[in-house]
């Protein structure tokens, strides 16, 4: 599905977190969003998912806005998301939250005649965890899994509701070089398999330049610059506004 | 949660029910018989303070005003009318029903603290309202001149046994239900709720209306708890609704454990046990009481049951 | 109800002095205990459910030091320090226990000590009721204002609580400790970071909340009578007071306790059984139109 923002605007007290943004994501793209610390970039995927209201804009799935509409609204029309903390249900097993999950997505929450699961929805879980290789710690509390299983969970929670636009916010965040690859790499299996149009939030460069088909440059809540890997790190905006200071950074 | 068959929680039950109703075929004790009979009542109120507390996530300062009110509506339609018992217990829990759903309808949506805060309110406001309108409720010397004892299905409940059968199973198919509540899609949304409630309203579930569900049912069987109650007291009393009968029920739940389904029942039946044996040497209940609270809070640190359960993992909820 | 009597008494100038100056006296009492609680909350962020039981060990204290020593004085002395001292014990040997634990347990360590406690006073001073009567210095006649029947002792106590608002309001924004408690109660983390002894800082605010709780308990003991238990109602109220004027504000609670002796002091009279309905009935309405209080911040 083609993901189409235009002019999307959110201010908080004064402070323009998201100023006129306009960014087209074609159907089955793999694209990252770069960008200095502070840039807008969570409060870009923020605005996208519903999780707080926009100021003016619109956000145009397969060119139906549905900015107006509630989170889970918009969960419904195919946009999924993973969050830059590892958002899942700590108390339950891996199991059970992609249980529980796909339970709430078929409508069955609010059931009281049954026992849970309901019928079917145990499978359709497990077939996620094999998706996203976590079917070897399914009776596993989340609340004790790795780091890395925290957040493959957090995409499968997102996975389980069948999104047709993916926006993973900082899926390597807080993990070693190694576990970085094997995730990406997983991330980037699930695009090719699953006809996503995924978006991801990634600091690390080499990462981005690698895999990703486009990319978005966000600085101070503007689009500083889009375009290929090859265009952005030859853009001299982006190399003054972000390459220079993070590059050094990362070379210390 | 290993997920059980249901058939097994009816098992346990109907076997608990056995052994209760056999334990008067062998040896009469109106001690026990009474303190299974305020069990019974306490059970059902702490377990429904639970499904908030523990399954949602919910810390409600003011369940004691459905128990309450499940006993003053029950008899109050006794006093008031000739419908026979069950009628009249159902229509008392109906009508805490809807009453719940009331107080639910603005309460649900405010934040952890603030929800405490204004269920206390709320409750303490219906306590005032009891205390104040004497002509219906006899204000603080509460419901007077009995329960009309009519029979039910041969059933004398002015006989203690009667009372006592009929308590039993009304608590154990009480517990049943709830049990099947917490076991059901909607109780693993309730369990969603308290670990994640900005995740899951992502997923599709509508908060709220999840919250309002789970007071509305909490205060339902609450207010069936205070059925039992006014069967006990054959009355009703303003205390029952007042601000130490809802710490009362938060204690239990904690000290029997809030991860646990039977928790509740388990600190209802410590409490009670303790009360019953304290004030046998001391009138110094509370001091007691004061003391064991302390030493399972900074001690424990967490429900018996729950405590267990850590102990030796891999045993059943 | 009985709205007539309270038309009547509101165009009575007797009347209203005299209801009026019985609410300002609950209102600054209740002012004294919930700035405690608020202030409790506002640094540490644990509402403190044994506060009801400082005030009354604060009454009972002044009312022996009474009857030992003859001072009044003396009396509310050692009530407020006793308490103080009572709330450092406290917060250092049970509440510091489940900082960070669920607010169930440190509901249920407040609940123990209200238990205990409510028993200690009847082992000690027995389970009846004590009058400590008035002060031997203001057996005097009462001020007639305006017709209004004032005791010279409500003067005295309202302009005791008066004061001692301004002080705690002087202390909170002048002093070091005071600018520091009101950091922390904005920003816990900031204040840690930045190497404030937290124990220390802690202790100090619950003697402080601890010692105005006892103080408001010995200024009332002239007025009130002693019972185990009298700190319940005590308590109810200043969560109330807290609610309605914003968890952590002390201008808040100053005006949220005012509201509340109003209340009380009018509304004995045109609501004699439902005073209390029409106080948690202004708690409900706040917390459904502002859940932050009068005077609370958003957060």
């Amino acid at each position: 599905m083609k993901l189409e923002i235009k002019n999307l605007t959110k201010a908080f007290g004064g402070i323009k977190a998201m100023d006129d943004v306009s960014l087209t994501f074609p159907s089955g793209s793999l694209s990252a969003v770069i960008g200095p610390n502070g840039a807008g970039k969570s409060t870009f995927f923020n605005l996208i998912s519903g999780a707080f209201p926009a100021d003016s804009g619109e956000v145009l799935l397969e060119g139906q806005d549905v900015l107006r509409l509630s989170k889970a609204e918009r969960m419904r029309r195919g946009i999924g998301r993973a969050f830059q903390v590892a958002s899942c249900f700590p108390t339950m097993t891996v199991a059970e939250n992609l249980m529980a999950t796909v339970t709430a997505h078929v409508g069955q929450w609010g059931n009281i005649s049954r026992r849970f699961p309901p019928p079917g929805v145990r499978e359709r879980a497990e077939e996620v965890m094999e998706l996203v290789g976590l079917n070897k710690v399914s009776n596993v509390e989340a609340a004790i899994l790795s780091h890395g299983d925290q957040k493959l969970l957090d995409i499968a929670i997102a996975l389980a509701l069948e999104p047709k636009v993916l926006l993973l916010d900082e899926p390597t965040a807080g993990m070693g070089p190694d576990e970085r690859w094997r995730m990406i790499e997983r991330v980037r299996g699930l695009w090719e398999r699953g006809k996503l149009t995924l978006v991801f939030i990634e600091h690390d460069m080499d990462i981005v330049f690698q895999i990703a088909s486009t990319i978005r440059v966000l600085c101070y809540g503007r689009v500083l610059a889009e375009g290929t890997p090859a265009e952005i790190r030859n853009n001299p905006a982006v190399i003054e506004a972000y390459l220079g200071a993070e590059h050094s950074g990362e070379a210390a | 949660m290993k997920a059980h068959p249901a058939w097994r929680d009816a098992v346990i039950a109907a076997i608990a029910v056995i052994v209760v109703l056999a334990i008067p075929l062998f040896h009469r004790s109106p001690a026990f018989e009474d303190f299974v009979i305020r069990l019974s009542a306490m059970a059902l109120f702490a377990t429904s303070l639970n499904l908030l507390v523990g399954n949602t996530g919910m810390v409600s300062f003011g369940h004691g005003m459905f128990y309450g009110l499940g006993a003053y509506a029950f008899a109050l339609t006794m006093q008031m009318t000739d419908l026979s018992l069950p009628v009249a217990a159902v229509l008392a829990v109906l009508f805490t029903t809807f009453a719940a759903l009331c107080v639910g309808a603005i309460c649900v949506r405010l934040s952890t603290d603030y929800f405490a805060f204004i269920t206390l309110a709320v409750q303490m406001l219906f306590f005032s309202i009891i205390i104040s309108w004497q002509s219906l409720t006899g204000g603080d010397q509460g419901l007077r001149g009995g329960i009309p004892r009519r029979e039910i299905f041969g059933f004398e409940l002015a006989s203690q046994l009667h009372l006592y059968q009929f308590c039993t199973v009304v608590a154990v198919l009480g517990l049943l239900a709830l049990r099947h509540i917490t076991t059901s899609p909607f109780g693993q949304t309730l369990r969603m709720i308290r670990d994640n409630e900005n995740r899951v309203s992502f997923l599709g579930v509508v908060l709220w209306q999840a919250r309002l569900r789970a007071f509305t049912i909490a205060g339902a069987f609450a207010g069936l708890g205070g059925v039992l109650a006014a069967l006990f007291v054959s009355g009703a009393y303003p205390e029952l609704a007042d601000w130490p009968n809802s710490g009362q029920a938060i204690f239990a739940v904690m000290l029997g454990g809030i991860n646990s389904f039977l928790g509740p029942v388990l600190g209802a039946m410590i409490l009670l046990a303790l009360n019953d044996v304290v004030t046998r040497f001391t009138e110094y209940y509370g001091l007691v009481l004061g003391i064991v609270i302390l030493a399972f809070a900074v001690g424990l640190r967490r429900g018996v049951l729950d405590f267990l359960r850590l102990a030796w993992p891999g045993r059943a909820r | 109800m009985d709205l007539t009597a309270l038309g009547v008494c509101l165009t009575t100038s007797a009347c209203v002095v005299t209801q009026a100056t019985s609410g300002l006296i609950v209102g600054m009492l209740l002012f004294l205990v919930a700035a405690g609680v608020t202030l409790i909350f506002g640094v540490l962020k644990i509402v403190n459910f044994a506060h009801g039981t400082f005030y009354m060990l604060g009454g009972y204290v002044a009312y022996t030091t009474l009857n030992v020593t003859d001072s009044y004085a003396l009396a509310v002395l050692s009530g407020t320090l006793a308490t103080a001292l009572f709330g450092v014990l406290f917060e250092r040997f049970l509440i510091s226990r489940v900082y960070g634990s669920n607010v169930l347990m440190q509901l249920l360590v407040c609940y123990a000590v209200v238990l205990i406690f409510d028993d200690v006073v009847k082992i000690v001073w027995g389970p009846e009721f004590h009058a400590m009567g008035m002060p031997p210095a203001f057996q005097v006649p009462p001020l007639f204002i305006a017709g209004g029947v004032v005791p010279p002792f409500y003067i005295a106590l309202i302009g005791i609580t008066a004061l001692i608002a301004i002080v705690l309001s002087l202390g909170l924004s002048m002093t070091r400790i005071g600018k520091t408690v009101r950091a922390a109660a904005i920003n816990p983390q900031m204040v840690s970071a930045l190497g404030v002894n937290t124990t220390l800082l802690f202790a100090i605010v619950f003697a402080v909340g601890g010692g105005l709780a006892g103080l408001a308990g010995a200024l009332a003991a002239p007025v009130r009578s002693l019972s185990p238990g009298m700190g319940f109602s005590v308590l109810i109220e200043s969560f109330i007071v807290t609610v309605i004027g914003g968890m952590g504000s002390i201008a808040g609670a100053l005006v949220a306790a005012l509201l509340i002796g109003l209340v009380r002091g009018f509304g004995t009279i045109g609501f004699p059984q439902f005073t209390d309905g029409l106080i948690y009935i202004m708690m409900i309405i706040i917390l459904l139109l502002r859940p932050q209080g009068l005077f609370g911040r958003r957060s």
